[in-house]
């Protein structure tokens, strides 16, 4: 009995390839978001060049839809099962490190990998002071427009908006004479504090202890917006939508111009050709601020991983120079460190539209920074601010007294 | 059979119990295990979790075991009445309970228009059956896109010329819980149908057929006869729907999140909203205790009123 016992065990053990049944020492969980299916081959290569490089590190990635990322997240730390290593946006890696739930990356990323990064982004996840993510990849706004609407509303395709206000003037053109509307402005939940400082506006004192947006040129701003709305030059949705919605009007061929990330692009190529066919890109246009907000993905490592040392380390191999280069050949967006940008390829322009966005979105970097504003309470502060902005909006209060009730309500909690 | 033989078996009853008794009460508790088991890990255990969770300071931080939690008895429920945001989650709560009496009626009047032998009945009860089993993530998703401004309902409507202009119908503060209601009551009408269809299978006809022998019009017969022998599936049924309504939180999170201007910002949702976005684990306890406190205040509510139902009636 003994020797047929033996005898399967070396059957089975022949049966099974050399070292598959040698566990890892280690495993990473990694979670993304968004990056299936269209990046399903180059994460899955990069994983595979890491734990080929690295014997004993197995990394298990798990891509999460946008939307349902902080639940997920949240839920897996509240069962003691959260990943190792998180992409997270500004806004939600700020929020966790408020709660002091993130490894501080100022302290665990060597002098000389920090210095890989540009300056300004690895100062975008930044909280009292500390880095709290590993910037990945930007994406600067660009402008695309639909280059039959344009025709149709009697504009010129070829001389796109250079600025806000003409901007405006376009889609007011677009909506009168066609009746489809033309843009849906970037100005949903808390989106008018960036539009705010791509003005120049300031949002908070110089000491960050007092909210100062309700000057008479907030007010005015907000005004003009309303006024916009009220004469429904862009749709009510708008507020609830955000860019989402307003990609998907564009892409229906439901809106005449686009403000949006480059890599949407690609949104709008899969859902609609025909539209993508009629797509022509430009510049942002840049409002008296001359500064872009610029939303940055970070990877970020929360303090429950029992592998903090290899967490990062695989970080910052998701975040290197080669591997965000090639990230960016594949989408249309721009990596976070000097050496992967500087590559010429971000320098050309091809024939495709988001080839164009590519070299757009690069020259817009030196004017781009990450406009997030880094509250302590940020839930409770930008609940309010939504409040005051969407009370303006619907016409329950002035922009006057929208703002200032806004800035009565942070400054009692700054 | 003989005193001495009774004897014994008197002698060896326990608490009242003989050992039959015992037995047959053990095999109904052994059947019942699996369901106490359940109720016990996902009910009773949270229950009583949460209700402690609320004299707590509790965040992120406690539950990940990096600070210890923080007894404070009563502070979160003292620091209620000073928050803005529970009184418009309260409210929108309450404007919610709207949808529980014209779900109902429609439900009745549903259930008596299908509750008749017709070609094809059963394939409209089906029809009508089908939301309540569709996932509400989908129902959601589906309405939102039915809502929009390029949807088909405003299509529609500015085809028949009844609008001039697209209405934002979860965008418009003055609309947008309506909207949402709309959806609970559509979603809920196949429920509560079958449930009165139930009932109503339990009233026999000769109670209506000699009610309109005596000469009472159809509108009397409903309000007279079936409606007081219906109390009983009224009383289930505007309870759930009650209590259902008080919980309200798939329908807002999938098509409106809350907004706008905090108009759809119900109770459960601000529950989640302090628990998931501000990690106030305590404060949104301290809620949901209030929440509970509610629900059970408004099931008295509908025990009181509905309680006297069928014969008891009249």
């Amino acid at each position: 009995m003994q020797r047929v016992i033996l005898l399967t065990l070396i059957l089975l053990s022949a049966a099974l390839p050399p070292g598959a049944a040698a566990a890892p020492d280690v495993t990473l969980e990694f979670w993304t978001i968004s990056l299936q299916p269209f990046f399903t081959d180059y994460v899955n290569g990069m994983i595979a060049t890491y734990e080929r490089t690295h014997p004993g590190i197995r990394i298990r990635w798990v891509d999460v839809q946008f939307a349902a990322i902080e639940q997920k997240l949240l839920a897996s730390l509240a069962g003691r099962v959260a990943p190792d290593v998180v992409n997270l946006n500004t806004e939600m890696a700020i929020r966790l490190a408020e709660q002091g739930v993130l490894v501080d990356m100022d302290a665990a990323v060597p002098a000389a990998e920090k210095k890989r990064f540009f300056e300004g982004l690895w100062n975008s996840v930044r909280y009292r002071g500390r880095n709290y993510g590993l910037p990945w990849y930007v994406a600067p706004n660009v402008l695309a427009y639909n280059a039959g609407l344009y025709r149709r509303a009697g504009l010129d395709p070829l001389a796109p908006p250079a600025t806000e206000d003409k901007l405006i003037a376009h889609a007011k053109t677009i909506k009168d004479k066609t009746n489809v509307y033309g843009f849906m402005p970037n100005v949903d939940t808390i989106r008018m504090l960036h539009r705010f400082q791509e003005n120049g506006l300031a949002i908070l004192s110089a000491d960050g202890k007092r909210a100062v947006f309700n000057s008479p040129a907030h007010v005015a701003y907000l005004a003009k917006y309303v006024q916009l709305l009220k004469r429904d030059y862009f749709p009510e949705d708008t507020l609830r939508r955000g860019f989402l919605g307003a990609t998907e009007r564009y892409s229906a061929g439901q809106l005449g111009i686009l403000t949006t990330g480059p890599q949407f692009l690609l949104r709008v190529k899969q859902d609609n050709p025909d539209v993508y066919a009629q797509t022509l890109v430009a510049p942002y246009p840049m409002g008296k601020g001359k500064t872009i907000h610029l939303p940055t993905m970070a990877v970020t490592i929360p303090k429950t991983s029992k592998n903090v040392k290899v967490a990062v380390e695989f970080g910052l191999f998701v975040t290197n120079d080669r591997n965000q280069l090639q990230f960016g050949k594949l989408t249309v967006v721009l990596p976070s460190t000097r050496a992967a940008a500087a590559n010429p390829f971000f320098k050309q322009s091809g024939a495709t539209a988001e080839d164009k966005a590519r070299k757009i979105a690069a020259a817009e970097l030196p004017f781009a920074r990450d406009l997030t504003v880094v509250v302590p309470q940020a839930a409770d502060l930008y609940r309010v601010f939504r409040e005051a902005i969407e009370s303006a909006f619907f016409g329950k209060m002035t922009p006057q007294e929208a703002l200032d009730w806004a800035v009565k309500q942070w400054n009692a909690r700054l | 059979m003989s005193a001495a033989l009774r004897g014994p078996v008197v002698s060896s009853r326990f608490l009242g119990l003989s050992p039959r008794q015992w037995r047959t009460a053990l095999v109904a508790y052994l059947f019942m295990l699996p369901a106490l088991v359940l109720l016990g890990v996902f009910t009773f255990y949270p229950v009583g979790f949460g209700t402690v969770l609320s004299l707590f300071a509790y965040n992120l931080r406690t539950l990940l075991g990096m600070e210890p939690a923080r007894f404070i008895g009563l502070e979160h429920f003292r620091a209620l009445w000073s928050d803005r945001f529970f009184w418009i989650a309260l409210s929108n709560s309450l404007k919610y309970i709207l949808v529980v009496p014209v779900l109902q009626f429609s439900s009745i009047l549903l259930a008596i228009a299908v509750n008749r032998r017709l070609r094809g009945i059963a394939w409209f009860r089906a029809a009508y059956y089908l939301p309540v089993i569709t996932s509400i993530v989908v129902v959601g998703l589906l309405w939102r896109w039915l809502y929009e401004q390029d949807g088909i309902i405003n299509y529609a409507l500015l085809a028949l010329g009844l609008i001039e202009r697209p209405i934002s119908w979860l965008g418009n503060p003055d609309l947008a819980l309506y909207s949402v209601m709309f959806v609970t009551f559509w979603k809920g009408l196949g429920y509560y149908m079958v449930i009165y269809l139930a009932g109503l299978q339990t009233i026999s006809p000769e109670y209506e057929e000699a009610a309109l022998i005596d000469g009472a019009g159809r509108w009397q017969v409903l309000r007279h006869v079936t409606l007081p022998l219906l109390r009983p599936s009224i009383l289930v049924a505007s309870t759930i729907s009650t209590i259902a309504a008080l919980k309200i939180f798939e329908e807002v999170y999938v098509m409106t999140g809350g907004g706008p201007i905090f108009r759809t910002f119900t109770m459960f949702f601000y529950i989640f909203d302090v628990g998931f976005q501000k990690f106030d684990f305590g404060y949104a306890a301290a809620l949901a205790v209030v929440l509970a406190v509610g629900i059970m205040i408004l099931s008295a509510l509908n025990f009181a009123v509905f309680r006297r139902g069928g014969f008891e009636y009249y």
